[in-house]
């Protein structure tokens, strides 16, 4: 009996000396981590982009001695290995990078699998909506962008109902958002902001929207736009080539991410973004760092995660590299926005929140799969 | 004394030839296949996720969710299996039974299209066939001034075009064997009785081929049902939808106790198509065609009809082989997806790193990771296929020769299944299955051994089809006058049905080789750090927009899949009679 009662102090003691050294790891800084990591030797980051190769070279040339081992693996598959790793009881990745957050929440944060992590030095340069729940290093978008070069003088269309008129009919391109979560988070937003699509209804029509059996002017607008013939793709690629094609008489317009305007020249692409749509061109979302939630190398991962967010130089040096390009939003208020990109504080797209997504996304899928 | 009766009864039972194999085999295929899946529909069961089979069955959204993608499934499967069986009966019975010019050059390259990534395959369907409908670049014949209605350039139209012109070489490796196998005798004594060829075809070679038939167009169908790329290329655009695609975009958009029910029911509706095909054959008593004795027959002479049937299979081959590889191979050296004939370069392939090209990625012969992917990808290859030729021959060997009772039905279904589930959702339940410790046994999640045990699984159904449609023709008389003279089973296994069953197990062991180096979406899931294989690194590239890489790993993969091949038949040439003058 004694015995027993030993052994579960003994474990509770062990127990709580390790969540103390987590705890304390979190407010030290890189300079503390670093012999700590460089003891553990390795970390592994599962990464949604495969720019994740450029930050493992400039990574190891920083820190000698730790080997990043970084893989490129999607948002979706990310979420499906993870969660079956932590089935089978196994950490595998000590750091996760990742986008589709109002899946991310539900099934990675509040399970448990992952867990929260600010590095304390650039902690109050990231606004507070982008440290919680889990910490945003960047955002993305889906936005509605055409072909410049067929319409030299800016976008052909000025409001998002225009989409949902004959001229339009067959010539909107997105990828089907029953298949790309990040498309299905686009709808919902729409959704989410129908008092606005209501008003830009209004000023496009002139008349005040008639809901015609749909619960908001947010779901009209996807219904309408569905019965335009709207077409869907498999990938975000697939929309790139069908607006931004050069040569085209009669281009489409097309959901894409902004930033693949970065690949006009190899890829032969006018992609230009139709910010001044009404009410919003589309969305912008972020993508969040996490640790696993029992790292196997508790102070590399740290290590990762701060190398991610950027150093003291101007544009955040070779860490922040890789993603400080047109049409990606770095988090930290100290970098100057990216010169050739709609500076984010003019750009108009909705800042998604993804815990409100999260409420009626499965909702909205449902409305769009009856539409299909 | 009741004891001593009611055990000698069941050592009869005990003892009835078979029993201890079936059982074996049984548990085995249980093991392997039976208690993944079952933790699959468990996790529909829970009572948050339970809601997901009304909502499919049921709700407002069954439908879209589920009776439309099924409709559109049961056509593709049938159309393609049927479509499958022809072609490939037809080219079969070309190469083996008649004196077409160029016999060897057809029976070759009818056996590359299954090796070509079918969405190599949808990608020239649209280089060739897009109209302007969604934008962008039009296809050549669009480029001629050819107007392409929509129901050409998407939807059911192509997609089954092209999943027959993938899936048909499959049913062709199956077919060509048995065709080989077929009793000369018969055909002689027709002949000599007087028989025309018409006659001979319908009256002997089609009723003593079934078997092969059925086993083609069963695994061609189940192929067709389970396949994604196409429909998702062809079919989206006009809003087509299929079970597989509808089941990815579930998971995809994190509905993943939806999708598993869409898994479950695909696996389902598929099983009972099969089990009906496969009552067909066990509703004849005997398919034995080899015997003790008997040569080859001569070739049936096509006269006048040989170069137009040689012009008509060569078409089939050049649409099926030729122009996929043509896409895939340009797609590697140009820089613009869209202008695949223009601008080539080997950057991809040989380039260093350039910070200004491709986001300073090197080509793929100075990429470090390809060789060790390069290695594994080899080693399981030929490690699946032996293990899945072992496993394969013991159930095909167990149904053929004990066809009787319910664990022979219950061995050929259950071998059947894996074919039917999404590889991603494959690959899932055996991580949660193996990945953690069970009992005694370490815990093999980032193992070669879980790739390996993983793969045979979901590969068996090619392994136990292909060995089926063989063994059968095997003839009994020649085990039964063996066992006769004292030799056990693993003898009469050895010394007599391998050796005549090997060109047919080598076919399948080929095909699984095949299969196993190009699966992304069983491995997906299943590789770690320290395993990594070819159609992952290609897989990562595509996913960032560098399909340029991704199609030269696709390349490098079709040319191991072609030399295996050609390595294949070279070995096998003394057993190929098929392909002697």
């Amino acid at each position: 009996m004694f015995k027993k009662a030993t052994c579960f102090g003994a474990i509770g003691i062990l127990l709580s000396a390790a969540a103390f050294a987590d705890d304390h790891m979190d407010s030290m800084s890189a300079e503390e981590l670093l012999p700590l990591a460089q003891e553990e030797g390795a970390v592994i980051v599962y990464s949604f982009t495969s720019r994740i190769g450029k930050v493992e070279a400039a990574f190891e040339k920083a820190y000698p001695g730790i080997d990043l081992q970084g893989f490129d693996i999607s948002s979706t598959e990310q979420i499906a290995r993870l969660t079956a790793e932590a089935q089978a009881g196994v950490t595998n990745a000590d750091v996760i990078y990742v986008s589709d957050t109002p899946v991310v929440l539900k099934a990675l944060l509040e399970t448990g699998i992952i867990a929260s992590y600010v590095p304390p030095r650039v902690a109050d340069r990231v606004p507070a909506e982008f440290q919680s729940p889990l910490l945003a290093q960047r955002l993305s978008t889906k936005v509605l962008m055409y072909n410049e070069e067929a319409n030299p003088n800016g976008a052909p269309i000025d409001s998002l109902w225009d989409l949902t008129r004959e001229e339009w009919a067959g010539r909107v391109v997105m990828v089907d958002p029953l298949q790309r979560g990040d498309y299905l988070d686009l709808m919902t937003e729409i959704v989410l902001r129908s008092d606005e699509m209501a008003a830009a209804y209004e000023a496009e029509f002139g008349q005040p929207i008639d809901l015609d059996g749909a619960a908001s002017a947010g779901e009209r607008f996807i219904i309408d736009l569905f019965a335009n013939d709207v077409i869907l793709v498999g990938s975000t690629d697939d929309v790139n080539a069908a607006v931004g094609a050069l040569g085209q008489e009669n281009p489409p317009v097309g959901f894409t991410s902004y930033s693949d305007r970065r690949d006009n020249e190899d890829e032969g692409w006018a992609l230009q973004v139709a910010n001044d749509v009404a009410p919003a061109p589309g969305i912008i979302f972020p993508a969040v760092v996490a640790l696993a939630a029992k790292p196997n190398n508790p102070a590399a991962a740290r290590l990762v995660i701060d190398f991610l967010m950027g150093d003291e130089t101007e544009t955040g040096g070779p860490g922040l590299a890789p993603f400080y390009v047109a049409g990606d939003y770095v988090t930290r208020t100290d970098i100057p926005p990216h010169p050739d990109a709609v500076p984010l504080d003019a750009f108009t797209a909705w800042r998604i929140a993804p815990a409100e997504t999260a409420k009626i996304r499965a909702e909205i899928g449902d409305l769009v799969l009856t539409l299909q | 004394m009741t004891d001593v009766s009611m055990s000698r009864q069941g050592r009869r039972v005990l003892f009835r030839p078979g029993t201890v194999l079936k059982f074996v085999v049984l548990a085995l295929l249980i093991a392997l296949i039976v208690l993944p899946l079952f933790r699959t529909v468990l996790f529909t069961l829970q009572p948050d996720i339970i809601k997901a089979w009304s909502d499919v069955l049921t709700g407002r959204l069954s439908t879209n969710l589920f009776y439309k993608p099924l409709g559109n499934t049961l056509i593709i499967g049938v159309v393609v299996a049927t479509g499958c069986v022809l072609l490939g009966g037809f080219l079969a019975w070309l190469v083996v039974m008649t004196n077409v010019p160029f016999r060897r050059t057809i029976g070759v390259m009818a056996t590359l299209p299954f090796m070509i990534p079918s969405f190599a395959a949808a990608l020239a369907w649209g280089t060739l066939f897009r109209n302007d409908r969604i934008g962008g670049q039009v296809g050549w014949l669009e480029g001629l001034g050819l107007d392409i209605p929509n129901w050409l350039a998407w939807g059911m139209a192509p997609t089954l075009i092209v999943l027959t012109l993938h899936y048909f070489s499959l049913a062709f490796t199956i077919i060509a064997a048995a065709l080989a196998t077929v009793n000369s005798d018969l055909v002689e004594a027709a002949q000599i009785a007087g028989a025309k060829g018409r006659r001979i075809l319908m009256g002997i070679v089609l009723p003593v081929t079934t078997p092969a038939l059925v086993a083609a167009g069963s695994l061609c169908f189940a192929g067709a049902v389970s396949n994604f790329a196409t429909p998702a290329l062809l079919g989206l655009p006009v809003r087509m939808q299929t079970l597989s695609t509808r089941l990815f975009g579930m998971i995809e958009v994190g509905q993943v106790g939806r999708g598993y029910v869409i898994g479950i029911l695909l696996v389902l509706i598929s099983g009972a198509f099969l089990w009906a095909g496969n009552r067909i054959v066990s509703g004849r008593r005997s398919y034995a065609t080899i015997t003790g004795k008997g040569g080859r027959a001569k070739r049936f002479d096509l006269r006048r009809a040989r170069w137009p049937l040689f012009m008509g299979a060569m078409l089939i081959l050049m649409a099926s082989t030729v122009v996929p590889v043509i896409v895939l191979i340009a797609s590697s050296l140009a820089p613009s997806s869209a202008n695949l004939f223009s601008n080539w370069t080997a950057h991809y392939w040989t380039g260093l790193s350039n910070p200004s090209f491709a986001q300073g990625v090197p080509g793929i012969i100075y990429n470090a990771d390809i060789v060790r992917a390069l290695t594994v990808t080899l080693a399981l290859g030929v490690a699946v296929a032996l293990t899945g030729m072992t496993v394969g021959l013991l159930a095909s060997y167990t149904t053929a020769r004990f066809r009787e009772g319910w664990a022979s039905a219950a061995i050929t279904q259950i071998s059947f299944l894996p074919l039917l589930v999404p590889g991603i959702a494959f690959g899932a339940a055996y991580i949660a299955y193996l990945g953690a410790p069970i009992g005694p046994l370490p815990a093999l999640y980032g193992t070669f051994a879980l790739l390996v045990i993983a793969g045979t699984a979901y590969l068996l159904p090619f392994s136990v089809q292909t060995g089926r449609a063989v063994i059968q023709q095997v003839g009994g008389e020649l085990e039964e006058s063996a066992r006769i003279t004292g030799a056990g089973f693993f003898r009469r296994l050895v010394s007599i049905t391998v050796p005549l069953a090997i060109r047919g197990l080598s076919a399948g062991g080929i095909l699984i080789f095949v299969k196993i180096i190009r699966d992304l979406s069983l491995v997906v899931l299943l590789f770690t750090p320290t395993m990594p294989v070819l159609s992952v690194l290609a897989y990562r590239y595509a996913s960032e927009g560098f399909g340029q890489f991704a199609n030269a790993i696709t390349v490098v993969i079709l040319v191991i899949s072609i030399t295996a091949t050609l390595i294949a038949n070279r070995l096998q040439a003394k057993s190929q009679p098929w392909l002697k003058d």
